[in-house]
């Protein structure tokens, strides 16, 4: 899969005239690798238009001959990874310098008028686009998966979230083209309403204090973001298909774009239909999906001066969540969990979803303007609208079940304003401000006394950041200020219930100190420190009320303070050359007043029986790890990756762990690229592939017994299997694939997947996978 | 230049001013659903004095502690059980054993005792044949004392072995009501 593999071209190419004659064209240069700027061999060159090709040599050289005058796309593919395609108007021979990177972490650059407009001290990774394409049947969350400090909270199989080095929920930050995404991001089973098809890049930076990207997280940030239309004349478009056998879903992405100087244009759209998913040996009854979403986005330059981008996007899911999940008391969860197979499991596959299930959807509109004032200055605003609506049903009585238990609609509206100056001496000087504005209301016809109040909350933030970059140097620093103003209009508990007001205002600061120290040439060292506070969010204060999925009484504590986090990581990177890289990095983060959500002794007798009750309270903690990658390639033909993620985390107050920390694991993969196609009958094959991927996730061991309903899970290793190969023409590129998921068929049961009480994890599933690209 | 950005964040900041920053009172919510009261009236099959079983949660999941009302049974007893549910919350109170009964099908009360001769058995019947439990008969035997737990089961796996019996236990489904009451008898 090959996920971090990231595949960016930065090239320049110089037009040679050498009087142009017919069809005897030259186009000649040599590739090389971006960070350790060594050339890059076995590169896989093509013209599409002319079906013709051919492989850098050992210098990174090539050429092509024979080339009639016209416009062509070229792509550049290397071992593991799918190379974007440029193209070019050829007149005359042509010389190219292409820049390749292949590494597992890179400064994140954007080419801006000729100019990097970011170089970034904090570690990333990043999932690219073949990689989205390639995985069309997971969600946001699941293409991440494998990435060395990301894990996934699950509530079972459709519903998922990302945990960045041990945080997620309101302290992680995803932003969807920018704009932080709003909606009920603190619920453990709510995914992020994101369709990442319509995305071209998933970055997550795993730093220390990502100040320019808002209030709210304590260091890290999942970045998803399209591409801006590439500069392409021709309609140009995809049709991607998937099937997956467990749960015998379909996936359907269409993407369509083309670029001419008054405006250009991308359309994205993606269907997804799943029936019940299977264990190794049994049926997840009630666990379909059915999801439909689609994605505009309009870019327009004026006069090489003003850029603007206008992005709109409408994600609607309907997920169904397992019956036998869905508990009354304590004591229907211990009976759950004696049971080797969950309750209301049926032996027949169905498509149907019937309560208890979500149906959520997303809109989002943005404009953006970039205004160039002078060549070395630019000021950028972005106007947001987003619109949230989660109805979640559960299983009720007289046909109550058709009506939500929870009905919330949120409208956010955020604006965003920049300034960046860029000074002599590779100063660079960035200014911003945010205003997030959310309305937060219930529905009461629910008949259900809301989980969490009807709010109004503001937010308010301005920062700064000032980089430099030196000969072996870079450095970064900043700092951030939020006012936050909450608004919040609860229901009290009891015989009378009334309505109590709550108005609160928190001040929030975050600074970043990081540096980057170039060794040698081939090695670097990256260390950041950063500090930051995040006020309570809305859960934390006044949640009150039964969380179905758990079976647990949730309250929230009016007397929160604001957590303070401090943040250091240190990040060591090898790229000897082209054939291997290697990066590490630790970090240690020491929270004061962590909140979070704590079994009580209280067990709450009701008509109902008896409930567990959970509050949230403060404590201090400390979250360290490790994450260590290393990428190699063999010859030309194999290509590997392992990676490894060690995490602990502790309540240093009363030293004993935190609970819901991610496992450790362990991601290997290798890669076989058949050197030569592989004709079967009129079908060329090219660049045909065979990977083997091994995932191992230890038993969670820094738990103490009692802290849990019962004991971790066991740790389990899954194996997959994929085989891919494209048909490339000159006027289409078809890429095939079929891919086995745990391809043992091995029943397991996941730490962080919250249904593990109830029910064994995903099989065996195999998916076949077609892409069309013209 | 810096201007435009003072400009543009003094726009931006009093256009935000003027938006409205504070809520409407909610409605709040019906909860005709909850269930705040069981009372199991036991009638003597003879004649006798009859005991209410009564357990009473008017604030739901709220922290207030219910109300347990228990009684007093003669030994060797037989009585006749009428169960009923009610949502006193509402004003006029709602009764919820209507719904059960509208959806027998997919309701089963069941009765666990710790005293050893004492029995419950169905009286009532789903139109499939099976046991729903609102109404009984229970016979006591001799005097002693111990709990008496009542369950409602929303959607139970009635066909499953001895669920129509009255065991619990192959019962699956979600439980919407359980109850335990300390029970003399004499």
């Amino acid at each position: 899969m090959n996920k971090n593999l990231l595949f960016f071209i930065a090239f320049t190419f110089v037009i040679f005239n050498l009087g142009a004659q017919n069809c005897n064209l030259k186009i000649q240069g040599s590739v090389f690798d971006e960070a350790p700027n060594v050339p890059l061999a076995f590169v896989n060159i093509f013209i599409q238009e002319l079906s013709k090709g051919t492989i850098t040599d050992e210098d990174g050289n090539f050429e092509l001959r024979d080339i009639c005058p016209g416009h062509y796309h070229l792509t550049f593919s290397h071992i593991g990874c799918d190379g974007e395609r440029m193209h070019l108007d050829i007149y005359s021979d042509t010389i190219l310098n292409v820049l390749l990177s292949h590494t597992p972490t890179t400064f994140g650059t954007v080419l801006i008028k000729g100019k990097k407009e970011e170089f970034v001290t904090q570690p990333n990774v990043s999932v690219n686009r073949r990689a989205i394409e390639d995985n069309a049947n997971q969600s946001l969350s699941g293409l991440l998966e494998n990435e060395a400090g990301v894990h996934l909270l699950k509530n079972g199989s459709g519903i998922s979230k990302p945990i960045v080095q041990g945080l997620y929920g309101n302290r992680l930050v995803i932003l969807n083209n920018g704009i932080a995404q709003s909606g009920q991001q603190w619920g453990n089973d709510h995914s992020p309403e994101i369709d990442p098809f319509a995305a071209d890049k998933i970055t997550v930076l795993k730093g220390v204090s990502a100040i320019e990207y808002g209030a709210g997280n304590l260091g890290s940030v999942i970045l998803v973001e399209p591409k801006r239309i590439e500069n392409e004349p021709h309609l140009h478009g995809q049709v991607n298909y998937v099937f997956e056998t467990n749960g015998r879903g379909h996936n359907l992405n269409t993407r369509l774009g083309k670029y001419t100087p008054t405006l250009a244009w991308k359309v994205s759209g993606t269907l997804k239909k799943y029936g019940d998913r299977e264990t190794a040996d049994y049926f997840l009854n009630n666990t379909g999906i059915e999801e439909g979403s689609l994605a505009m986005q309009l870019e327009k330059t004026v006069k090489d001066q003003l850029f603007l981008d206008f992005y709109a996007s409408t994600f609607n899911t309907q997920l169904g969540i397992l019956r036998g999940s869905h508990i009354g008391n304590i004591t229907d969860l211990e009976r759950a969990l004696v049971s080797e197979v969950p309750f209301f499991t049926e032996p027949n596959f169905s498509y149907t979803i019937d309560a208890p299930r979500q149906k959520v959807s997303h809109h989002l509109v943005k404009t953006k303007a970039k205004y160039f004032l002078k060549n070395d200055q630019l000021i950028e605003l972005v106007l947001a609208g987003q619109l949230n609506n989660r109805k979640e049903f559960d299983v009720r009585r007289s046909g109550r079940s058709d009506i939500p238990s929870l009905d919330i609609a949120q409208y956010t509206f955020n604006t965003e304003l920049k300034y960046i100056h860029n000074l002599p001496a590779n100063w660079k000087f960035k200014i911003g401000q945010q205003n997030i504005t959310t309305d937060n209301t219930n529905n009461p016809e629910t008949g259900i006394l809301p989980l969490i109040p009807d709010y109004f909350s503001w937010k308010l933030g301005h920062f700064f950041t000032i980089s430099k970059k030196l000969e072996k140097i870079d450095f970064n620093i900043g700092a951030r200020y939020d006012y936050e103003l909450q608004n919040v209009v609860t229901i009290s508990r009891g015989v009378d219930v009334e309505i109590v007001r709550f108005k609160n205002k928190f001040h929030n600061y975050s600074g970043l100190l990081s540096a980057k120290f170039e060794l040698t040439k081939t090695q670097s060292i990256s260390w950041n420190t950063g500090y930051a506070t995040r006020n309570p969010a809305i859960n934390e204060l006044y949640s009150n009320g039964l969380h179905q999925g758990v079976s647990g009484i949730e309250e929230g504590d009016e007397n929160l303070r604001a957590e303070t986090a401090l943040k250091n990581t240190l990040e060591y990177q090898w790229i000897p050359n082209a054939n291997f890289s290697f990066n590490s990095l630790i970090y240690h983060q020491k929270f004061n007043d962590y909140i979070s959500l704590v079994p009580q002794s209280e067990i709450r007798e009701t008509i109902r029986g008896f409930f567990p009750v959970f509050k949230y309270e403060q404590m201090d903690a400390n979250i360290y790890g490790l994450d260590v990658s290393t990428q190699f390639t063999i010859g030309r033909s194999f290509f590997g990756t392992l990676k490894y993620s060690y995490l602990k985390g502790v309540n240093t107050v009363e030293d004993i762990p935190l609970i819901f920390m991610p496992p450790n694991s362990f991601f290997g993969s290798l890669v076989y690229r058949a050197e030569n196609s592989l004709q079967i009958r009129k079908l060329k094959f090219e660049e045909s592939e065979i990977e083997i991927n091994n995932r191992y996730v230890f038993e969670q061991n820094n738990i103490l017994a009692g802290q849990d309903f019962i004991a971790p899970p066991s740790a389990y290793n899954l194996i997959g299997l994929k085989l891919s190969a494209n048909i490339n023409s000159s006027r289409y590129k078809i890429r095939c694939f079929v891919k086995a998921d745990n391809l043992l068929n091995v029943a397991y049961r996941d730490y962080l997947n919250r249904q593990r009480y109830f029910a064994d994890d995903l099989g065996l599933s195999i998916s076949i996978g077609l892409n069309y690209k013209f | 230049m810096k201007q435009h950005y003072l400009t543009m964040t003094m726009v931006l900041s009093i256009a935000l001013f003027f938006t409205s920053c504070d809520k409407d009172d909610p409605v709040i919510p019906n909860e005709e659903e909850l269930i705040t009261t069981l009372n199991l009236y036991l009638t003597p099959v003879d004649n006798g004095e009859m005991v209410t079983l009564s357990f009473q949660d008017l604030d739901g999941d709220g922290g207030n502690a219910p109300i347990v009302t228990s009684g007093t049974l003669i030994a060797d007893v037989q009585y006749s059980g009428r169960m009923e549910l009610l949502n006193e919350s509402e004003s006029p109170v709602e009764d919820i054993t209507e719904e059960i009964e509208e959806e027998d099908d997919e309701h089963q009360f069941f009765f666990q005792s710790t005293i050893s001769d004492l029995s419950f058995t169905y009286e009532d019947e789903d139109d499939n044949g099976n046991p729903v439990g609102l109404s009984t008969t229970l016979s006591t035997g001799m005097a002693g004392s111990g709990n008496i737990t009542i369950t409602l089961v929303h959607e139970p796996a009635k066909n499953a072995a001895g669920v129509s019996g009255g065991d619990i236990t192959n019962a699956e489904g979600e439980i919407d009501i359980e109850v335990t009451f300390p029970i003399i008898i004499e």
